[in-house]
């Protein structure tokens, strides 16, 4: 709220407080915030309040061409920006009829996988974090880092790869890429036991998490909770699975879940898909070179490109959950509409303010980052 | 692996033989996991009763928004998705612009609460016995719903700031050296690229 509307208002005698967790708290990815009640030290009401990270991506869209659009879709989420791509993408092909070449669609999942990893690694950091354990912190960020140097030399960027097209990806693999990759699973899967040790059998993080900011199947169903939080309570349900996109009928990994529901579960279930996510990647690094062709499928001149009219639905697995673009096409050269619909729509709003009410000041921050939240994705 | 054209028969044919109970609807196919649903606006809670209860459509993806002035018309789509059947519903339906009024179907779902209230936030719909119809991320905006097709984002920023040429002193100083964001003759390179 800006200083010049603020009023105030004076409240009958209460023992109550409101306290403000954010627009600028460790607690989540981003600019969010969560207006607290607390009576003592229990939270008696919450109340999430978004809008910081607002930059109007639907409206933009709207008024920039199909291939324009690459450009702006991996800002809607910071930690994770691949799947926007992939998933634009997708809806961009499927409205068109392209058809993506092989070796394409494996190195997209190959740059989906890393960026989960990427973005699983902030978690854990973030998520001790809000426990006071800080070495997790540095470890995950380094450990983020040597991904985001294999983006970088695929792409050019770090964060935002702009890297998918319509039709394919924009570059092959430059040479000896893959044995560069191999090497830094090699590094993460050596790191793996450290990150045991240091955080996932430690008996503080084990405490402090346990029993925090849990909720049943049914709850999460009720609430549209998906993805990893959706799997900490015992549903094994991944869209990689059982909406297949890209090659991932192809590949051979399984679905980790935990049946309780809370914060540690939480944490494991993410902890069980970094594993997943590097067998994937080892397939992958195998099979590629065995791929060989075209990385993109011929599209019409990108500025003067009108796609046939109609509507597409395209779902992801984001590291956060079910990401979904609903892309119409009226016969432009423009999108529509698009319609952005990020898991932490829902992480994000009712279910953290279901969850924050009752729970204890201290584990408010820690409720927040375990629900692996990306505020942009709400904002939009 | 090739994906089939639509699910396994069974799962398509008594997924048409239920929705037959629901009058004006049409159905088609439009991917392997895909149904497209049009039906009229007042049919639409029936629908959503008889797929979350009979078929086990718990999740409610989306629901979109699709502005369509030339017909004076909103559309409105309601993504739904089956973690028993896997293959994801989507109804159509459309409202007249003016009033511009739908019902809510928070009873139903409860993560329509979110985005009926973006809806009515973007585009000024409003859902009648939704939870919540405040203001959540436009918080003090009090222009016309943006994401109509009828606001103009650049004429609005036109309006609303006055431009300035930036040009400090400091910065004129430097270009008079030579200096600045111009490119010199010296610094293109050899082979005439930037």
């Amino acid at each position: 709220m800006r200083p010049e509307n603020y009023q105030s208002v004076s409240q009958p005698p209460s023992n109550e407080f409101e306290l403000f967790y954010g627009p600028n708290h460790p607690g989540i990815e981003g600019n969010y915030a969560l207006k607290v009640r607390v009576h003592g030290d229990e939270v008696t009401s919450a109340r999430a309040d978004g809008g910081y990270l607002h930059r109007g991506f639907e409206k933009l869209m709207e008024g920039r061409l199909w291939i324009q659009n690459i450009a702006l879709v991996p800002r809607i989420c910071v930690p994770d920006p691949v799947p926007m791509e992939v998933c634009y993408s997708l809806a961009v092909e499927e409205l068109g009829g392209i058809e993506v070449p092989l070796r394409a669609q494996w190195i997209r999942v190959m740059q989906l996988e890393l960026s989960r990893i990427a973005a699983h690694l902030f978690f854990f950091g973030g998520h001790a974090a809000t426990t006071g354990m800080y070495t997790p912190m540095f470890w995950g960020i380094t450990d983020r880092d040597l991904i985001l140097d294999l983006f970088e030399e695929l792409s050019g960027g770090r964060v935002y790869h702009i890297y998918n097209i319509p039709g394919g990806v924009r570059r092959d693999l430059p040479p000896g890429y893959l044995e560069r990759v191999s090497k830094t699973l090699d590094y993460l899967e050596s790191r793996l036991p450290d990150y045991d040790n240091l955080l996932f059998t430690n008996k503080v993080f084990v405490h402090r998490a346990t029993g925090i900011g849990a909720m049943t199947q049914e709850q999460a169903l009720e609430w549209g909770v998906t993805g990893p939080n959706l799997r900490a309570t015992g549903l094994a349900f991944d869209v990689r699975r059982d909406d297949p996109y890209l090659v991932y009928d192809q590949l051979d990994f399984d679905i980790p879940v935990e049946a309780a529901g809370d914060a540690w579960a939480r944490s494991l279930v993410r902890r069980s898909e970094l594993k997943e996510s590097l067998r994937i990647l080892r397939q992958v690094v195998a099979k590629l070179p065995h791929i060989g062709g075209a990385i993109r499928a011929p599209i019409p001149n990108p500025l003067a490109w009108n796609l046939p009219a109609g509507d597409v639905y395209t779902r992801v697995e984001s590291s956060k959950g079910e990401l979904a673009y609903y892309v119409v096409s009226n016969g432009g050269d423009k999108p529509y509409r698009v319609h952005v619909r990020g898991p932490s729509a829902m992480h994000a709003v009712q279910v953290l303010e279901h969850l924050a009410t009752g729970a204890r000041i201290e584990d408010v921050a820690q409720i927040m980052f375990s629900l692996d939240a990306c505020p942009p994705e709400v904002d939009r | 692996m090739k994906l089939a054209a639509s699910p396994p028969n069974n799962v398509s044919a008594s997924l048409e033989f239920l929705l037959q109970e629901i009058p004006g609807l049409r159905t088609k196919w439009a991917g392997p996991r895909r149904l497209r649903v049009d039906l009229p606006a007042e049919t639409l809670p029936a629908l959503l009763e008889l797929l979350k209860g009979r078929a086990g459509y718990v999740h409610l993806s989306a629901i979109s928004c699709v502005d369509w002035p030339t017909q004076n018309e909103f559309e409105l789509v309601y993504h739904l998705w089956s973690y028993e059947l896997n293959v994801l519903v989507m109804a159509h339906i459309r409202i007249p612009r003016d009033p511009g009024v739908y019902l809510s179907v928070y009873d139903l779902y409860h993560p329509a609460a979110f985005f009926e209230r973006d809806i009515h936030e973007m585009f000024g719909l409003y859902f009648e016995g939704s939870p919540d119809m405040g203001k959540f991320i436009l918080t003090e905006w009090d222009g016309p719903p943006p994401m109509r097709k009828e606001f103009d984002s650049e004429a609005w920023v036109m309006n609303q700031f006055e431009w300035q040429d930036y040009r400090p002193d400091w910065l004129a100083e430097i270009e008079a050296k030579g200096g600045g964001i111009t490119t010199r003759p010296q610094d293109i390179r050899k082979d005439g690229k930037p």
